[in-house]
């Protein structure tokens, strides 16, 4: 083998492959090292390890397991003010979150917004609303307002405002600048040159992701509930708390349901929009 | 009307603007669903007046435990180390999550992708991967990860892998058939199996961009475990639950700090991780901007 080429058996130059970079090595060990950090339990991690599949515990385990798919129907029924509950909470919050995002976002671009601090800020003040999970949102209002569905709402408000705003602001920084370029040379202010050229070219997307955090609240009222904030989660924390496995199948299955309906409409709505 | 179109009078040079009844009358019917909602939903509105006042005063006490010198006080320096231990577990369990999800999804995306596989493997792929999409990780963790692997973070782990395995598959599936035909082709012209196909004409057109999905559910796997410990499957969520219920403002704000430091810092990395990957050595500095390199908007949480 000569440096630089090779020749196959029928006589034609080939090109070397290139040489594996050093980076490629250096994120291979990281890697490495991270997951043997991760699964170890003398190194500092959770001991992870499928064995309790293998033992008596996995037998009872399964017993349980089996209780979940014997769903208890007749409970069904009584679930039904809870969801109303969470169908509240989810209007009211992606409706409120929605109307507050869309300034945000507008602060968020830097097409509509030229000042630096300002700017920086917001994008600041976002990220850090975005690194919380919405459980961090619900445990923290339901502590500050007390158990119930206040608590939920606020939770979710400020959760959506950080989704919104982000995709929001990325819609608004890819707007064709004709629009914009025409009502500032028209002598609009920088306020009139956002709702005259930005917002009507962003509104479709803006929308679709009022209807997209509305299925996501759908969801997230599983997590908000659980912790107090009221509709669907709350039942299911109830029902967790007495062991009744049945009645939490059944929940379950029923929820999803729902859910699905739901997605279903919102999907048929937003392609309408976009 | 065919002459009128053709000589328009002078005052109808405009046009007429588009009938907008359809419209105002979906944003009034949207109006007032929205507003019965504030009349029915069961909440103590009458809290919200003074609700400023209280969480300024909170956000008082969560400052003051944040900024209060841990090494002085052995309290609060304890407090620090205990959420720092925690939100490493909580990585750790969103890594594995993340690494079982990898492994899984990506067979997964090919049996699911219409450019790859044969109809019905496809249908039955795909009804697959909704299915486990469909289900939460905090539903897989309580009917399923918690009577069989206990309380823990291992449970955890498996509950977010799981739930991966869904996303990470559907996204794969859709790489897949993004693909360029071109080397694939080249590959069966020169005589590969269909096996060696996939391995040298599909494959390295979809790692970069699927080892990109990795990294972002990662980032998605990290505040997902959050809410797994509040059932007790391991992570920071389990403390956080029950230092908020007790109502401990200085010791939450630490954790809430702890979160969200390193749940940025993971974020930023991760950021500049897939940006590189994507856009490859060449591309380092321009191109791709930072935070959404390869990801669909959609695909957030």
């Amino acid at each position: 083998m000569s440096a630089g080429t090779t020749t196959s058996s029928s006589g034609v130059r080939r090109p070397t492959k290139p040489p594996i970079r050093w980076t490629i090595w250096a994120g291979l060990a990281a890697f490495v090292l991270i997951t043997m950090w991760a699964v170890f339990e003398p190194l500092g991690g959770i001991g992870f390890s499928i064995a309790p599949l293998f033992t008596q515990q996995a037998t009872a385990g399964f017993y349980i397991v089996r209780r979940f798919f014997t769903p208890d129907w007749a409970f069904l029924p009584r679930i039904y003010p809870a969801f109303l509950e969470t169908l509240y909470i989810a209007i009211i919050a992606s409706a409120i979150a929605s109307a507050i995002a869309l300034p945000v976002s507008l602060l968020a671009s830097r097409v509509t917004n030229s000042g630096r601090v300002l700017y920086g800020l917001v994008r600041t003040w976002l990220s850090v609303i975005r690194s919380l999970p919405d459980i961090a949102w619900a445990l923290l209002f339901v502590a500050a307002v007390g158990t119930g569905a206040l608590g939920g709402i606020m939770a979710l408000i400020v959760f959506n405002i950080g989704i919104i705003a982000k995709l929001t602001s990325e819609t608004i920084d890819g707007v064709d600048v004709g629009p914009v370029e025409a009502a500032q040379a028209a002598g609009a202010g920088r306020i009139q040159t956002a709702f005259s050229a930005v917002v009507p070219q962003i509104l479709p997307g803006y929308l679709s992701y009022a209807l997209y955090v509305f299925e996501l609240n759908i969801r997230a009222s599983l997590v908000i509930g659980l912790v107090g904030g009221g509709g669907i989660g709350n039942v299911i924390r109830v029902q967790l708390s007495q062991f009744a496995y049945e009645r939490l199948g059944a929940i379950i299955v029923g929820f999803f349901v729902i859910v699905v309906i739901l997605d279903q409409v919102s999907i048929a709505l937003r392609r309408r929009l976009v | 009307m065919s002459t009128a179109t053709a000589h328009p009078p002078r005052t109808r040079l405009r046009p007429t603007p588009p009938d907008k009844t359809r419209k105002t009358i979906g944003m009034v019917l949207l109006a007032v669903a929205i507003v019965v909602c504030f009349w029915v939903v069961e909440a103590r509105w009458s809290r919200l007046p003074e609700f400023p006042a209280i969480f300024t005063r909170y956000l008082g006490f969560m400052a003051e435990g944040v900024f209060s010198n841990p090494v002085a006080d052995e309290q609060v320096g304890g407090y620090w180390t205990n959420a720092m231990a925690l939100m490493i577990e909580s990585l750790h369990m969103a890594w594995i999550g993340t690494i079982i999800g990898a492994i899984f999804s990506l067979p997964m995306g090919f049996l699911a992708a219409r450019n790859v596989s044969p109809r019905f493997v496809v249908v039955i792929a795909r009804a697959i991967l909704n299915g486990i999409r469909a289900i939460p990780e905090l539903i897989w963790a309580i009917m399923i990860m918690l009577p069989i692997f206990g309380l823990g973070p291992v449970s955890g782990a498996l509950a977010l892998g799981i739930n991966s395995i869904g996303t990470l598959g559907k996204l794969t599936s859709e790489v897949i058939e993004g693909i360029d035909p071109g080397p694939v082709e080249a590959a069966r012209a020169s005589g590969a199996r269909a096996l060696q196909i996939l391995r040298w004409g599909t494959l390295p057109q979809v790692m970069p961009e699927v080892i990109a999905f990795w990294l972002y559910r990662f980032e998605i796997n990290i505040r997902a475990g959050a809410i797994l410990g509040v059932v007790a499957a391991g992570g920071i969520g389990s403390l956080l639950s029950s230092v908020l219920t007790r109502r401990l403002w200085e010791r939450a704000g630490i954790m809430l700090a702890v979160i969200i430091l390193v749940t940025i810092a993971v974020d930023l990395i991760s950021a500049k991780l897939r940006a590189r990957i994507i856009a490859g050595p060449a591309g380092d500095s321009d191109e791709v901007h930072g935070e959404e390199a390869g990801v669909h908007p959609g695909a957030h949480i």
